[in-house]
């Protein structure tokens, strides 16, 4: 088992409307997924081809727009593929929409059981790792307050605590952490070191280098859609750059 | 293997994280309880009154109907004596029906956020509308009783349908919920339609009246209805000559059809909603 591929992508491709107004049937939405793209679809990723294993980390380079995040959203299940096949063996800890659960007028206290036990922690987890929980995001003594009385900052940083708390294999990370004071962030950065140490599998959006290089061995070059380049990072980022300047 | 910090706790090792996951059976349970737990809470933390509220819109409605057909009208063919229990007994399980539907056309709509970071099977969202709603209408039940104990009403061995009924309605609202939710999506004007179509559907359903009183020429209309045979259900506990089982059988078959329908309709318009929203 030590060798097996956590996340298996084959073939994959997802398309979206260019335009969101543009006329719908109701053909249109029970047609098979097979069907022929229309002129006003266009296809955000396609033919996309790779497999990762327990305890890889990969960085995925492109500019904006060329399918990263969506890339990062199919292996979380949150979007379905339209073709081809996106099978993902282990749990998954999305750092994507970090704030999606939380709600305005529950307390942070509350916040936190909702959110963990949405990602699938039961009460006994939650109450043993709250401490910590509520120590990462260094917001002790507003436990009792509405989360909608908190700063953006605080808002981000209890989300990322809780979610970093996961128990989960496989972390998705897409550019959450550019918010957020500059102590936090490296504390943040700290904590996914720790989890990759800890033998998870990380799958890291980005635009910053730095960070690339820091995190991850393997990247993934997307342009256009198509997986351009799979390969060593300072491959991909060499390719990157000499396609884009920097 | 475990890798310390002081500023972080102990991070797991791969072997540790395997025997905390759970059936996926167990973690959609877990996860439809905690929403319909914030469900009530957020609205019963956020008004003063709370639990009240979800009773004064029933007694409020109530009211004025019996004001109009007791004191207006001076009818009393409309429904059975004593009317007001008669009357709570139909708009209570009304209430469940008619905010669970009006609530699942905005079912993905208002959790786009979270919908787009959980992998929850999506038929969550429109259960726990059904569950949220369907604890308010268990909630409120002590109010009819009160109002049976009040204006004597007697309860007979019919409540023993009353749980088929419950049943009943929430495979009924699941169906249709499951329907409506994922359409409004694409269309939007369908938020408007379903609530105009809820108005209609309160008058055309033997809440206000019993099926007594629909003329002979269209009662066999009425039956096609769902509702009337799941109401005929609920009233039977007070008033056992409005039980009709020809309408519970139409009401079960069709609300077992509806959620056919609809978990065809929700499965195949999945992997579009999820993009649009």
């Amino acid at each position: 088992m030590a060798d097996a591929a956590v996340i298996d992508v084959v073939d994959a491709g997802i398309r979206f409307k260019r335009n969101r107004r543009a006329r719908r049937s109701f053909k249109d939405l029970f047609s098979s997924r097979r069907r022929r793209s229309r002129p006003d679809e266009f296809w955000a990723l396609r033919h996309v081809d790779f497999s990762v294993e327990r305890g890889e980390a990969i960085g995925v380079v492109g500019r904006n727009g060329q399918g990263k995040s969506t890339l990062l959203k199919l292996v979380a299940g949150v979007v379905i593929s339209d073709e081809g096949k996106v099978n993902v063996h282990d749990g998954v800890a999305p750092l994507i929409e970090i704030t999606g659960g939380f709600v305005d007028d529950l307390t942070v206290r509350d916040n936190v059981y909702l959110t963990a036990g949405l990602h699938g922690m039961s009460r006994r987890q939650i109450d043993d790792r709250f401490d910590e929980i509520i120590e990462f995001a260094e917001i002790g003594e507003f436990l009792d307050t509405p989360y909608k009385h908190l700063s953006s900052g605080m808002k981000v940083r209890i989300a990322f605590s809780v979610i970093a708390r996961l128990e989960e294999p496989i972390i998705l990370v897409d550019e959450v952490l550019a918010v957020g004071d500059k102590g936090f962030r490296e504390k943040c950065y700290r904590r996914i070191e720790e989890l990759l140490a800890g033998g998870r599998t990380l799958f890291f959006v980005s635009h910053n280098e730095k960070d690339l290089r820091r995190f991850c061995k393997r990247g993934l070059y997307l342009d256009k859609g198509e997986l351009v380049l799979d390969g060593p990072i300072d491959e991909i980022l060499t390719r990157y750059n000499a396609d884009y300047g920097s | 293997m475990h890798v310390r910090s002081h500023t972080i706790g102990p991070v797991t090792s791969y072997a540790e994280v395997r025997p905390t996951q759970r059936t996926p059976f167990a973690r959609y349970r877990h996860s439809l309880w905690l929403l319909t737990k914030r469900d009530l809470r957020v609205r019963y933390s956020t008004n003063a009154l709370g639990y009240f509220w979800s009773i004064l819109d029933p007694l409020l409605m109530a009211a004025i109907y019996y004001f109009v057909f007791v004191f207006i009208f001076h009818r009393g063919s409309v429904g059975e004596q004593p009317y007001i229990v008669f009357l709570l007994s139909a708009l209570l399980p009304w209430m469940w029906f008619n905010g669970t539907i009006s609530d699942c056309t905005r079912a993905y709509m208002r959790e786009a956020k979270l919908i787009r970071s959980t992998t929850i099977p999506r038929t969550i969202w429109v259960n726990r509308i059904v569950l949220s709603k369907g604890i308010e209408f268990v909630a409120a039940l002590p109010v009819l009783a009160i109002f049976a104990i009040v204006f004597g009403a007697r309860v007979n061995i019919d409540a023993i349908y009353f749980p088929l009924a419950i049943v009943l309605q929430a495979i009924l609202s699941v169906g249709v919920g499951m329907i409506v939710a994922p359409l409004v999506v694409f269309f939007r004007d369908l938020e408007r339609a379903v609530k105009l179509i809820l108005r209609m559907l309160f008058y055309a359903s033997p809440i206000i009246y019993g099926i007594e009183a629909v003329p002979e020429s269209v009662r066999h209309l009425t039956i096609f209805n769902p509702l009337t045979g799941i109401l005929s259900l609920y009233r039977a506990a007070f008033f056992p000559g409005e039980l009709d089982w020809k309408a519970v059988i139409v009401a079960a078959i069709s609300s077992v059809i509806l959620l056919a329908i609809g978990m065809w309709v929700f499965a195949r318009t999945q992997r579009a909603v999820l993009k649009e929203i």
